[in-house]
């Protein structure tokens, strides 16, 4: 049942915007039924005597997080005031908020309103540790919502913001209590853990109570965090009223309660709950007696309030527990009484200043009946609720179990002292708000009174309704005695402290005894008091001590702003040597620290063998010699050629090892790169820009050099704990009988590791679009080669037909007029004629090379950089026309059909039922050409084959005629410049 | 262990690549490459949702690619790990898919006079769902290298979209970081194979326990290194922020989403699997402290919203280190659950991001100002994942988030419970960061004065089209379904983790069976 | 297994070289840096496969043992990966030359500004801590009828109130 009103909060909550639109001020009135229907549900629950109404939905069950729902006395009070004060509060809302105020939206109002009273009712009523963090939380973010509300002005989006960094820090550190109570204790059920709280010897145990406690603190806004209450003014009144009277700020004191029955005896609990709450009572008192704004006496009101009720709800003895939710309950609507009628005075008079107020009690008595008896039931004056709550509270505590000088006598005391200075701000307030009594500061500079009010009498409602809170104050006093009966049920819970406390009841007479005579002497004191501070003229207050939580809590923000920026501009440079650097450093310390400590099998002498032939080593002495010098070459063509032969020695050693594909393909691939770095660093300028100072060099070879230390070194080690055979030992019978072929390398390219090589041609493909976008850039850039490509292909149709309709000469096909045009000086003929010789039977070859490939070195990555290689002669020979003329097909059509293919191939066998790529091979004789063994992976290698040729051809269109086309265009934009470049 | 659904597993990487050869063959007719890649994508949601369940009642799910075993060939396995990863990957490149379809062509080029840069987007994003959904697959490190070839190969492309000056000057940095890293990766294989003789990871996991432990411990660091500089962890993490917040916004949707997750899932695999009971899990908790401590800081020292993101992004990945770091099944458990929900509310607010850049003009927050009133709709879709992130109940990040507290606490050892406060000090700054950011741009810190009109700053105002908002709001719907179907998914994620400590499971799919007789 | 010294040698210094340009400003220089250090490392897969043996073409070989094949198919696969690399890094080299007329690798601008910021300790506008202490006391004691309150000044009063 609870979940299902929770929900109702949550679908109010959801719908209230457009409810606005809807309804206007009224929608505030039916957004208030949904809590007026929880207080109603609850009333029935409170009568029955029956067994707690309990629930449970599982939510996250690894977690220890379920929706479990448990009614007892505690909760229900709690629930009632929340649901009930909630409920008065949207009413008041519906006259109090100006639905045009550009400030803020009030659907966000009305929507926030609701769904923190769901969250209160939720909070208040769980029993799953993790579900009342989880309500916490969601009250802490629409807190920070509604104090912002006022979107407009930076400093209320400030408050909000610090509301939320205190009480979300807090909340988070209780999580973290939460979570050590939950796992010593092995269940998150706040009963379980109340009934035989967790006696572990550990310090964890202080630990989990102590955070727990913190989150309290942090949100009952006890010292040193009460800063953050005030702060919160800036919302709308009713806002203060509900959140930081009734409802937020008691989560933290219900937290109290809840606990104080099962932990109330630790010190850590004795030293936070009284030290801290007897430090608050005292601190928000003096701070109230101070305040010239109505708005912020009560604030610092409250948090004096709150530290009392912490104390007596953490005392721990069952009178003290009976005094304390009494007084809770009487504070709830005491408070909220008095912010409301602050509210009507702001309504009406549009100051709340204490010192610029008029004639209110003239203009408004029922307002001032209302004021008046909150204020009185806040002092604790005889009759109303406030007293009955005091009384019980003295005779709890007049008599301490360990004398005065104990924490307990102590908190005593400050108690006594609180109540005194509660009375002085309850006169002050009355005084300040409803008389003309506070002058502004004869002769001082007289602060500006606001421009002239119209007075305009606040509406029955806002009257009414802080009315109706004071008067159940007031009806609640007399009828205490049956209250007692109703409280009774949780305060009977409360029996920690060894000694049991002293026997207390409520009701209004006990007879004359020593809290009567305690009470009246706070009466006095509290006069006295007010009257010596009314006398001296009211002026802005000077902050008691020059430490103001405040303020150290700004400091401490900009503290962070200030690290994070140091640490952020120290790490975060930006610059790419430094990032590539830190990952090297990374690279040598981790493996490198490994190396010298951890104890690593180096290779025994009779392990090395120096190398395999005598070729090995010279063409290891050339490559190593050219690396060293390429590193050091400054101009880009020598480091570009010195690395080639890096890459042809490489081949070599691979020749040299027994592997020719692999020799091949390097060599092929090495030419290829060769030409693609030529085809850009003809832009480029001849050196290499960058030259770093004498000292980055030599870090950075050092840290090459530590770098290649390290590589070597592992290689050492790892080479020498080899104990196992290659796992693919019997590969070489496996890829002729079952992969039907002889050439292994090439069988795993296409077949065994062919889902490898798949992978592989998608990175291809990548890349050749990347180049093309990069190069091309733009939509009709491409266009402009696809226009070529039509004409291209119109050149070969039109050479077959062989001559124009017209004039019936034979056309010299566009091709080679093409080439005429090219100026005359970067042609070489030679070129030329022996590409046209050579191209076909170049073709031929990486045909040859494709069909052969399964059983001789060769395959479909070779054969399609050689036809790719075909390619480059045709267009070093005629540029952008050649090549167009040998291909004129977008590479993006090769590509994309070329994996098209691989993958289509890839998925054939799946069709017959058998693993992807799965290959059979058939023995054909073909008339002419004889006996012939086709294997299904050929379809594989071509599409590799196509998507090579691909990558080449889009390679030599954008690096290659792309670029020239750009050149040329330079040269026509700016043909007066020198000739530049090579 | 039954092939029942095996044939689908090889589908999940097919799908892509053929959409992706598809989509560039039919360059010209845009129309043509938005329906190939949407069916693509939307296929392979469904296989990885039926994979999910198979995994999850019936074991992993293997195929040995062409018949070959375990020992020649590639394997490619789903466990419940994977089909998780793919399965979120994927819904998430969907999402994005039909945010960059809504937001038409010129969105890709803010400069680009109306032209629309090259028709690649559509085979590129396919290649990398296709790399992604291989890395999580495959069942061999070196298949695993080709994987994150793929990705990286993809994501460069989608990066230099445009070859705008600082798109080039960002993508220079992210390409020379990713090669510096995949040729550390190839490195660590070479050194794996010199040292076994096996690349398959089911049989390496049984052979580095054969050899030297001084060398498993070499090879465990090689790799952790290639992997935390992709999964952006501390110190190697200044990349990401540099180079992420320059490309359009669904594209660093999509990084934000994927590719650091993939470098993450690489660890989670190799820890478990390679790697059991290592001696670094006390190194990898250091770095993940301060990956996540290093990382909010920066976030909270930046301006531009899309930055701030990038580097919560980086912390982030410090709590998914932390889970991974403890190795118990609880710890994993609630890595593993963080990553699902990282990937989520990361994607989603990126794209949200592109909505308040239309709305807003800009992302940068000192110029920004009272968004949450022009645009009520874009406030909420940012308000919702922005709290998810900073880890406020009862969303997905809390749950997550307090799996890792309660496996932290129950590690017990000053180490775990320095991270445990560590995590909480990172969500509470993750919360001060939004709420910084959320006061600047939606409500209107910047303006001084309590004018009444809180002014507004910043370019045009382009109306937000449906095709742009429907996407974001699927997506930051998902994130809300993760928190309603949290209990199974949790209980989903603790099968998976036990299984990933228990080793068994996987061993078994995959060298249980020999290989296949002839042709 | 035995290692050969020879391999591990011109394995490293390739690998060593090629990081040391890898570090350099210029994109080009690092591309050649990136060539080196693939070298390097596609010979450590040679040094892993154990000695040198007759080229694996069951038949054809001199009937020694057989090099393995298996990281011979694996650094073919790694070659072609990197041409394509470095096609598109020569690619985006050349972007980088036609946007910036030189290659040299620029820094973040916006991590340059933040960190020339924390030089400076300039923590932009955000006010300091007594001003946004005062700002936020001042604010709460403004009257809240001018923004949210209701302000029917004009309006009678139609709830004819009670004064």
């Amino acid at each position: 049942m609870i979940l299902a009103l929770l929900g109702a909060h949550l679908a109010a909550a959801v719908v209230a915007p457009s409810l606005m639109r809807a309804l206007g001020g009224r929608a505030f009135a039916v957004l208030a039924l949904v809590p007026a229907a929880s207080a109603a549900w609850l009333a029935t629950q409170a009568g029955g005597r029956g067994a707690a109404h309990e629930e449970s939905v599982a939510w996250v069950r690894d977690l220890g997080l379920s929706l479990t729902f448990r009614l007892d006395t505690l909760s229900i009070v709690l629930a009632f005031v929340v649901t009930v004060v909630g409920a008065l509060i949207l009413l008041y809302c519906s006259r109090y908020v100006d639905l045009g105020s550009t400030g803020g939206s009030p659907g966000l109002l009305g929507g926030a309103l609701v769904g923190f009273a769901g969250a209160m009712l939720g909070l208040v009523t769980t029993d799953d540790l993790l579900a009342l963090y989880v309500f916490w939380e969601i009250t802490t973010v629409l807190s920070y919502l509604l104090v912002g509300y006022l979107t407009t002005s930076a400093a209320s989006t400030r408050a909000a913001r610090q509301a939320l960094v205190v009480t979300a820090g807090g909340g988070l550190a209780m999580l973290v209590g939460v979570v050590i109570l939950g796992e010593t204790a092995g269940t998150y059920r706040i009963s379980e853990l109340v009934a035989d709280p967790v006696t572990s010897t550990g310090p964890l145990v202080a630990w989990g109570v102590g955070l727990l406690l913190l989150g309290a603190v942090t949100k009952s806004a006890l010292v040193p965090f009460h800063f953050w209450l005030p702060g919160a003014m800036a919302a709308p009144t009713p806002v203060s009223a509900y959140l930081h009277a009734a409802a937020m700020v008691k989560a933290g004191v219900y937290l109290v309660a809840r606990f104080a029955s099962g932990y109330a005896d630790l010190t850590v609990w004795q030293v936070m709950v009284l030290g801290l709450g007897a430090g608050t009572m005292l601190l928000g008192g003096i701070r109230a007696t101070r305040q010239l704004d109505l708005k912020l006496l009560l604030a610092y009101g409250t948090v004096s309030q709150l530290g009392m009720l912490v104390l007596l709800l953490g005392y721990g003895t069952e009178g003290a527990a009976l005094a304390g939710l009494t007084l809770l309950l009487a504070h709830a609507l005491f408070k909220s009484a008095l912010f409301l009628t602050v509210g009507a005075i702001d309504h009406a008079t549009g100051t709340r200043d204490i010192r610029h107020l008029r004639g209110v009690g003239r203009r408004a008595p029922w307002l001032m009946v209302a004021g008046t008896l909150a204020a009185a039931s806040m002092a604790g004056l005889p009759v109303l609720l406030g007293f009955v709550g005091k009384e019980a509270a003295l005779t709890a505590l007049l008599t301490p179990a360990a004398g005065w000088a104990s924490l307990q006598g102590a908190a005593a005391l400050s108690f006594v002292l609180g109540s005194v200075l509660t009375m002085a701000y309850s006169l002050r307030f009355v005084w300040g708000a409803f008389t003309d009594g506070a002058r502004p500061p004869a002769g001082g500079p007289v602060s500006v009174a606001p421009r002239a009010h119209v007075w305009h009498a606040p509406g029955a409602v806002l009257v009414g309704v802080p009315l109706a809170l004071a008067v159940a104050g007031l009806v609640l006093g007399p009828a205490s005695v049956r209250l007692e009966r109703g409280l009774e049920g949780y305060s009977a819970t409360v029996q920690q402290m060894s000694a049991p406390g002293p026997e207390v009841h409520l009701g209004l007479w006990h007879g004359v005894n020593a809290p009567l005579l305690v009470s009246v002497a706070v009466w006095a004191l509290g006069g006295l008091w007010f009257w010596v501070q009314a006398r001296r003229p009211a002026e802005v207050p000077i902050p008691l001590s020059p430490v103001d939580a405040a303020r150290a809590y700004h400091g401490l923000m900009r503290g962070l702003d200030r690290l994070a920026l140091e640490t952020t501009g120290f790490l975060q440079r930006g610059s790419l040597p430094v990032l590539l650097g830190t990952i090297f450093t990374v690279l040598v310390l981790l493996p490198g620290t490994q190396l010298l400590l951890g104890q690593n099998r180096w290779p025994r002498v009779d392990g090395l063998r120096l190398a395999d032939s005598a070729a090995q080593v010279a063409v290891a002495a050339l490559v190593v010699a050219s690396a060293v010098l390429a590193a050091r070459a400054r101009r880009r063509l020598r480091a570009a050629f010195l690395v080639a032969v890096t890459g042809y020695g490489t081949a070599i050693l691979f020749l040299l090892h027994g592997a020719p594909d692999l020799a091949l393909t390097q060599i092929l691939v090495e030419t290829v790169s060769l030409v693609v770095l030529v085809l850009v660093l003809r832009r480029l300028s001849g050196r290499f820009p960058d030259d770093p100072s004498a000292l980055t060099r030599r870090l950075r070879a050092l840290l090459g050099v530590a770098v290649g230390v390290v590589v070597g070194a592992t290689t050492l080690v790892v080479s020498a704990s080899r104990v196992h055979p290659p796992a693919a030992a019997d590969l070489a019978e496996r890829s002729v009988d079952y992969g039907a072929g002889r050439n292994i390398v090439n069988v795993i390219l296409v077949d065994v590791r062919a889902w490898d090589t798949m992978g592989e041609l998608s990175v291809v493909l990548a890349c050749a679009t990347g180049v093309a976008s990069l190069v091309f850039l733009r939509e009709e850039a491409m266009d402009r080669v696809r226009a070529g490509l039509r004409t291209a292909r119109g050149d070969r149709a039109g050479m077959r037909a062989g001559t124009s309709e017209t004039t019936g000469a034979i056309l010299p096909s566009r091709r080679i007029t093409g080439i005429l045009a090219l100026d005359p000086e970067r042609r070489s003929v030679i070129l030329e004629v022996v590409t046209r010789l050579v191209f076909h039977t170049i073709l031929l070859w990486s045909v040859y090379l494709l069909l052969s490939g399964h059983n001789q070195p060769g395959g479909g990555f070779a054969a399609g950089i050689v036809a790719g290689l075909a390619l480059c002669l045709r267009y070093l020979g005629g540029r952008g026309y050649e090549l167009r003329a040998a291909l004129p097909v977008m590479p993006a059509v090769l590509l994309g059909s070329g994996l098209f293919i691989a993958a289509g191939s890839a998925v054939i066998p799946m069709l017959f039922g058998s693993p992807a790529l799965r290959t059979w091979d058939a023995y054909l004789t073909i008339p002419l050409v004889g006996e012939v063994h086709l294997v299904t992976s050929l379809l594989f290698d071509i599409g590799v084959y196509l998507v090579v040729i691909g990558l080449m051809l889009d390679v030599l269109r954008s690096l290659g005629s792309g670029i020239d086309a750009q050149i040329a265009r330079e040269r026509e934009s700016a043909p007066a410049e020198a000739e530049v470049g090579p | 262990m039954s092939d029942g659904y095996a044939w689908m597993v090889p589908l999940l990487v097919l799908l892509p690549l053929i959409g992706a050869g598809l989509t560039l063959a039919a360059a010209g007719r845009t129309a043509v490459q938005r329906v190939v890649s949407v069916t693509a994508l939307s296929g392979m949601t469904v296989l990885a949702g039926v994979l999910l369940w198979a995994s999850d009642t019936q074991g992993p799910q293997v195929m040995f690619v062409g018949g070959w075993a375990a020992n020649e060939g590639i394997v490619l396995v789903v466990d419940r790990l994977a089909a998780l990863m793919v399965i979120v990957s994927t819904v998430v490149t969907l999402a994005v898919l039909a945010y960059s379809i809504g937001q038409g062509a010129s969105g890709f080029d803010e400069e680009s006079d109306g032209h629309s840069p090259l028709p690649v987007f559509h085979p590129t994003l396919l290649v990398l769902a296709a790399g992604v959904t291989t890395t999580f697959i495959s069942g061999d490190l070196f298949h695993l290298y080709v994987g994150f070839e793929m990705l990286l190969a993809a994501s460069f492309v989608l990066l230099t979209l445009g070859g705008t000056a600082e798109r080039v000057r960002a993508g220079t940095t992210y390409v020379l970081v990713s090669l510096l890293s995949s040729i550390i990766f190839l490195a660590a294989i070479g050194l794996t194979y010199g040292a076994t003789g096996t690349i398959n990871l089911a049989l390496l996991s049984e052979r580095l326990g054969e050899i030297a432990p001084g060398t498993a411990a070499l090879l465990q660091l090689m790799l952790l290194v290639a992997f935390a500089v992709k999964a952006a962890v501390f110190p190697m993490s200044g990349w990401l922020p540099d180079s992420y917040p320059t490309a359009p916004a669904p594209v660093t949707a999509v990084f934000a989403g994927l590719l650091t997750k993939v470098g993450v899932y690489a660890m989670i695999r190799t820890q478990t699997l390679l790697f059991p009971g290592s001696p670094f899990s006390d190194l990898l908790l250091v770095a993940a402290l301060l990956t996540m401590v290093v990382g909010i800081l920066g976030a909270i020292a930046q301006d531009d919203i899309k930055r701030m993101l990038s580097f919560t992004l980086v912390s982030h990945i410090g709590f998914l280190l932390f889970g991974i770091a403890l190795g118990s099944t609880h710890g994993l458990a609630a890595a593993i659950f963080y990553v699902v929900h990282h990937i989520t509310v990361q994607t989603t607010l990126f794209l949200v991001l592109g909505l308040v850049e239309r709305v807003g003009g800009s992302t940068d927050s000192t110029r920004l100002g009272d968004l949450a009133r022009i645009s009520p709709l874009v406030g909420v879709l940012f308000f919702i994942p922005a709290m998810n992130m900073a880890g406020i109940p009862p969303f997905s990040g809390f749950l997550g988030k307090v799996g890792l507290v309660q496996a932290g606490v129950a590690e017990g050892s000053w180490l775990a419970l320095l991270l445990v406060a560590g995590s909480v000090l990172t969500s509470l700054l993750t919360l001060y960061a939004v709420a910084k950011v959320w006061g600047r741009a939606f409500w209107s810190e910047n303006a001084r004065g309590i004018t009444g009109q809180g002014p507004v700053r910043g370019g045009h105002h382009e109306a937000l089209g449906l095709g742009v908002l429907a996407p974001t709001v699927a997506l930051v719907a998902v994130g809300l379904t993760l928190t309603v179907v949290a209990g199974p998914l949790f209980d989903i994620t603790t099968r998976s983790a036990v299984d990933l400590v228990l080793r068994e499971p996987y061993l078994d799919a995959v060298l249980g069976v020999r290989a296949e007789a002839g042709p | 297994m035995s290692v050969n010294l020879t391999l591990t040698l011109v394995a490293s210094v390739l690998v060593g070289t090629g990081a040391y340009l890898f570090l350099s400003r210029s994109l080009v220089r690092a591309l050649m840096g990136f060539l080196l250090m693939g070298n390097g490392v596609n010979l450590l897969f040679i040094i892993g496969s154990g000695p040198a043996g007759s080229p694996p073409i069951v038949g054809a070989g001199d009937g020694g043992p057989m090099a393995d094949p298996v990281p011979q198919a694996l650094v073919l696969t790694a070659i072609v990966i990197t041409l394509a690399m470095t096609a598109f890094v020569l690619a985006l080299a050349h972007r980088g030359w036609q946007v910036g007329r030189d290659d040299l690798v620029a820094d973040d601008t916006e991590s340059a500004r933040i960190h020339a910021r924390a030089e400076a300790d300039d923590l932009g506008s955000e006010p300091g801590a007594r001003e946004q202490a005062e700002e936020i006391a001042a604010e709460t004691e403004r009257s809240e009828r001018g923004h949210h309150g209701r302000r029917d000044d004009a309006a009678t009063d139609e709830e004819g109130g009670t004064a």
